[in-house]
């Protein structure tokens, strides 16, 4: 048996007990279906066959509040994986990115619906991305040689 | 984060490919989710999307033991960063709210996070546990649970018992819910961000919502 620990004292009492039940069932029932639906769905996201670049900056977070202030309309984030880096930059309504080590291919943005759209990465490792993709989206970026690396959930 | 041996395994095998304990999680936690996105006053479609992202980035992170073994304090967290985000964007295009104008400070959110999971966590195990019940059982507390209850007089001719037995039978069964497995798993302290918290201080049901 697992640990016998502390539910609030007050459960002792029948009264208390039912009311707690009854908060538990209430707050269950105040999600709306669609909402628990829409979570259960996400699970088909699982188990992309990429390599994983995480979220290692975001000007938002990782900015001193002060400099924040004057760069409020740009945002910059950084995903970065075992093999190589994705910087993303938006400012206004214009949203570049580049690749470390640059390479030829192409990225992919997904958005919760699938894939939204297809761009080239040039030799330099630049790639635009237009018009910005309505949130939450992701990138994957592929090359001729293989390499498969797709970034964290993006939201602007 | 306490031990909670169902919701770990539940995460495992959501991680292993299996849709059903992946939905199980969802229906436990939905609740949170939408709990904390109610404290920042979003819309609806912004709650619909911070939710998105929430359980989005939980299925990129079922393989992360730290974020399984503190499950609830992982999305409590996460909903709430969510949330600050979609209301710091809106206040771009609307320059006539301040920058402090947020409807929760920090040291009333850290508060108030606090309080909701630990509501949350109680009220994920009262639904497992009351699921859990014998069937009379349920169909008894559900008649006495629905808003408003059914009377005695229409419990005891649906149920065909007689009225007198009503009271203690709801007695037995909130004995029953009391003791079940799911409300045993509760240890005296929570790890919550690396801090310990007693669990005792917390009035019952906290996370009193609007």
């Amino acid at each position: 048996m697992p640990e016998v620990g502390s539910v609030p004292e007050s459960w002792a009492d029948d009264d208390q007990l039912f009311a707690a039940l009854k908060e538990a069932v209430r707050a269950a029932r105040a999600v709306p279906p669609e909402f628990v639906e829409a979570g259960k769905s996400a699970y088909a996201w699982r188990n992309i066959d990429a390599e994983l670049a995480s979220l290692t900056y975001d000007s938002t977070r990782d900015l001193v509040p002060s400099v924040r202030a004057e760069t409020a309309s740009i945002r910059a984030l950084t995903f970065t994986s075992a093999h190589l880096i994705i910087e993303l930059e938006v400012s206004g309504e214009s949203l570049h990115g580049q690749v470390v080590p640059a390479g030829e291919g192409t990225i992919e943005i997904q958005t919760r619906e699938g894939v939204a759209a297809t761009v080239g990465v040039d030799s330099l490792g630049w790639f635009p991305i237009h018009p910005i993709p309505a949130s939450p989206f992701r990138l994957r970026y592929h090359t001729s040689d293989g390499t498969d690396v797709l970034t964290g959930w993006i939201t602007l | 984060m306490r031990d909670d041996p169902s919701v770990i395994r539940l995460v495992e095998r959501a991680r292993d490919g299996d849709q059903h304990a992946w939905n199980e999680l969802v229906v436990r936690y939905a609740p949170l989710v939408w709990s904390v996105c109610n404290r920042y006053q979003l819309n609806r479609t912004d709650i619909d999307d911070v939710g998105q992202t929430v359980w989005l980035l939980l299925v990129e992170q079922l393989g992360n033991l730290r974020v399984s073994a503190a499950l609830p304090g992982w999305l409590a967290t996460t909903t709430q960063r969510e949330c600050l985000r979609v209301l710091r964007a809106a206040r771009r295009y609307d320059l006539t709210s301040s920058p402090e104008d947020s409807p929760v400070s920090p040291d009333q959110a850290d508060a108030l996070i606090e309080e909701e999971i630990l509501a949350a966590e109680l009220n994920a195990a009262l639904r497992a546990a009351f699921a859990d019940l014998p069937g009379r059982c349920r169909q008894l507390l559900s008649m006495l649970l629905s808003d408003p209850p059914l009377s005695y007089t229409e419990i005891s001719a649906t149920l065909s018992v007689p009225i007198g037995s009503i009271g203690p039978q709801r007695g037995r069964c909130l004995e029953r819910l009391r003791r079940s497995p799911y409300l045993a798993t509760f240890s005296d302290h929570e790890i919550v961000g690396g801090e310990t918290h007693d669990t005792r201080t917390s009035d019952a049901g906290g996370g009193q919502r609007a």
